[in-house]
C-alpha cells in the first residue's frame, strides 16, 4: 500500500516535470519554396518537414527538411536541383534551430499572433544566423505556425551556371506551415 | 529478487529517466530519425551511356527525343573530311507513361531501319543498399526497311524484323560513378547464311565518370558471346557527355556504325587498331 502510494505521487511528480517543458512537435510540415523570374517559374513541395517546439520558458524552436523530398512538376528539374543545385547526397538535410524571441508575450488564446524567431539556417552545408518573421497560434491543443522568408542562393554557396541564371532566382521564397502536437 | 522490482523502484527509475532526457539535448537532436530509404537518382544522365541503353527513362508524361548522328570512318582521310561527309542519323521518341515505364520509337538512316521499343525499371537500387542494384527492362523490335534484294520472289514482312531483349543491370557506386552490366539476346527471323545461328547473345559493360555537375566520360564495351566471324568485332564506344541545362550533348568515338542493338551488339565491324572508328554524338532534349 505504501509503496503504491510513493509510486502514484512519483509518478505525479514526473508528470509535472513533463508538462513544464512540455515539447510539441510535427513530422509533416509543409514547406513550398517557388523562384519567379520572367523566363521560367520553379516550384517544389514537400511534406515531411519535421519540427519541434519546446515550451519551455525560452521558446526553444527547430525544424528539419529532407531535402530528397522535394517534388517538382518536371523531372528534369529535380534532378538538376538534387544533383547540381543543392547536392542532395552530402547535404540531405535543410535545418534551423533558434528560438522565439517573444515566446513570453505569446497568448495561446490569442489567434495568430506574429512571431519573431532567431537562429541558424543551414542550407546546402552553409549556416548562417538569421532573424525569421513568422505566425503562431494555439488552436485545439497544437501549435499552428507558418512563416515566409527568402534563402539567397549565393549566401549559402548555392552555384548557378550562367547560363541558366536568367531562369533561376537569384532568391528564393520558402513558405513553412505545420502543425505542432504535443510530444 | 522479484520484489526488487517494485512499482517504487519503477517509478524512480522512470523519474530519472525523464529527467534526464529533458536536460542538455539539442532539439534538432529530438528531431534526428533514422534517415529513409530512398531510390539512388542519376545513375546515368541520359537514357543512353553512348550506344546502349541505360536505366533512366524519361519519367510520367515526359516526351524525350533523340537526334544522332554517325559519321563516316575516320580512316577514310582529308578526301572525306576523316568521314564527316558521310553521316548518318537517328531519330528516336520516348515517351514516358509512368515514372518506370516508356514506349519509344525511332528511324535510323543506316538500313532504313524503324524500332519500337518499351523499356520498364524493374528494381531501383535503394540508398541504404537494401536493394544494391537497379535492374531496368528493355525490349525493341526493329524492321529492316530497305528494298527486298529480290522482289520478285515470295517475300515475308516477319523477314525483315529482329529482336533485341536486354537486362540493364546498374548501380550508381558514389555521387561520380555509376557502372552498368547489360547481357542481350538478340534474334533474327532471317539470316543470311543458312549456317549462321538466329540467336546471339552479348554481354555489355559500360560505365560513367562525372567530372564535373554537367560533364562526365562515358564507355561501354560488348562482347560477343557466341564468338566472332571474321569480319565482326566486339563494340567499344568512349564518349563525352555534356548538359546544358535542358539539352544533353553526349560526343563519342565508337567502332560501330549502326545506332539501334542489334546493328551495334552484333554488326560491329570497325576495328580501333585501324583508326577504323566513327565520330558520333546523340542530341537529346525533354518535352514536359
Amino acid at each position: 500500500m505504501k509503496n503504491t502510494l510513493t509510486f502514484l505521487v512519483l509518478l505525479l511528480c514526473s508528470a509535472a516535470s513533463t508538462l513544464d517543458a512540455q515539447q510539441f512537435i510535427s513530422r509533416e510540415g509543409h514547406v513550398r519554396f517557388f523562384s519567379s523570374t520572367p523566363l521560367e517559374d520553379i516550384e517544389a513541395e514537400t511534406v515531411q518537414m519535421s519540427a519541434i517546439l519546446d515550451a519551455g520558458k525560452n521558446g526553444g524552436f527547430a525544424f528539419q527538411i529532407p531535402i530528397l523530398t522535394f517534388h517538382f512538376d518536371k523531372a528534369l528539374m529535380e534532378e538538376h536541383f538534387n544533383e547540381s543545385y543543392l547536392e542532395s547526397e552530402k547535404h540531405p538535410r535543410a535545418t534551423f534551430e533558434g528560438a522565439i524571441l517573444n515566446w513570453e508575450e505569446l497568448n495561446p488564446t490569442g489567434g495568430w499572433q506574429d512571431v519573431v524567431t532567431s537562429g541558424n539556417l543551414n542550407v546546402h552545408g552553409v549556416s548562417l544566423t538569421r532573424t525569421i518573421q513568422g505566425q503562431m497560434q494555439f488552436n485545439a491543443g497544437s501549435w499552428e505556425i507558418r512563416a515566409q522568408f527568402d534563402v539567397l542562393t549565393a549566401d549559402h554557396e548555392i552555384r548557378i551556371p550562367k547560363m541558366v541564371r536568367n531562369q533561376i532566382a537569384e532568391s528564393i521564397t520558402v513558405y513553412v506551415d505545420a502543425v505542432l502536437t504535443p510530444r | 529478487m522479484v520484489r526488487f522490482i517494485s512499482p517504487f523502484w519503477l517509478a524512480i527509475v522512470l523519474f530519472g529517466l525523464q529527467s534526464y532526457s529533458s536536460l542538455g539535448q539539442s532539439l534538432l537532436d529530438a528531431l534526428d530519425t533514422e534517415p529513409t530509404a530512398h531510390p539512388v537518382t542519376a545513375t546515368f544522365k541520359d537514357t543512353r551511356v553512348i550506344n546502349m541503353q541505360s536505366n533512366e527513362t524519361p519519367g510520367a508524361g515526359v516526351l524525350h527525343f533523340v537526334i544522332a548522328h554517325r559519321f563516316g570512318r575516320i580512316n577514310e582521310g582529308a578526301y572525306s573530311l576523316w568521314g564527316l561527309d558521310n553521316a548518318s542519323m537517328r531519330m528516336g521518341f520516348d515517351y514516358g507513361l509512368t515514372d518506370r515505364w516508356t514506349l519509344g520509337v525511332g528511324r535510323s538512316t543506316f538500313q532504313k531501319t524503324y524500332e519500337a521499343s518499351i523499356k520498364g525499371k524493374l528494381f531501383l537500387q535503394k540508398s541504404d543498399n537494401s536493394v544494391p542494384v537497379s535492374v531496368t527492362y528493355y525490349s525493341v523490335i526493329m524492321a529492316n526497311g530497305l528494298r527486298w534484294q529480290e522482289p520478285d520472289r515470295e517475300n515475308l514482312f516477319s523477314s525483315r524484323l529482329s529482336y533485341v531483349n536486354q537486362l540493364i543491370v546498374t548501380r550508381k557506386i558514389n555521387d561520380r560513378t555509376s557502372l552498368a552490366v547489360v547481357p542481350s539476346f538478340i534474334h533474327r527471323n532471317l539470316v543470311d547464311i543458312t549456317s549462321k545461328s538466329h540467336d546471339q547473345w552479348t554481354l555489355g559493360l559500360g560505365g560513367r565518370h562525372k567530372l564535373t555537375h554537367r560533364v562526365s566520360i562515358n564507355s561501354e564495351y560488348h562482347f560477343l558471346v557466341n564468338g566472332l566471324d571474321e569480319a565482326t568485332t566486339n563494340s567499344l564506344s568512349l564518349g563525352v557527355d555534356i548538359e546544358t541545362g535542358g539539352h544533353v550533348f553526349q560526343l563519342h568515338i565508337t567502332n560501330s556504325q549502326g545506332m539501334f542493338e542489334r546493328a551495334f551488339l552484333t554488326e560491329t565491324t570497325g576495328r580501333w587498331l585501324d583508326g577504323d572508328l566513327f565520330f558520333g554524338f546523340n542530341l537529346s532534349r525533354v518535352f514536359s
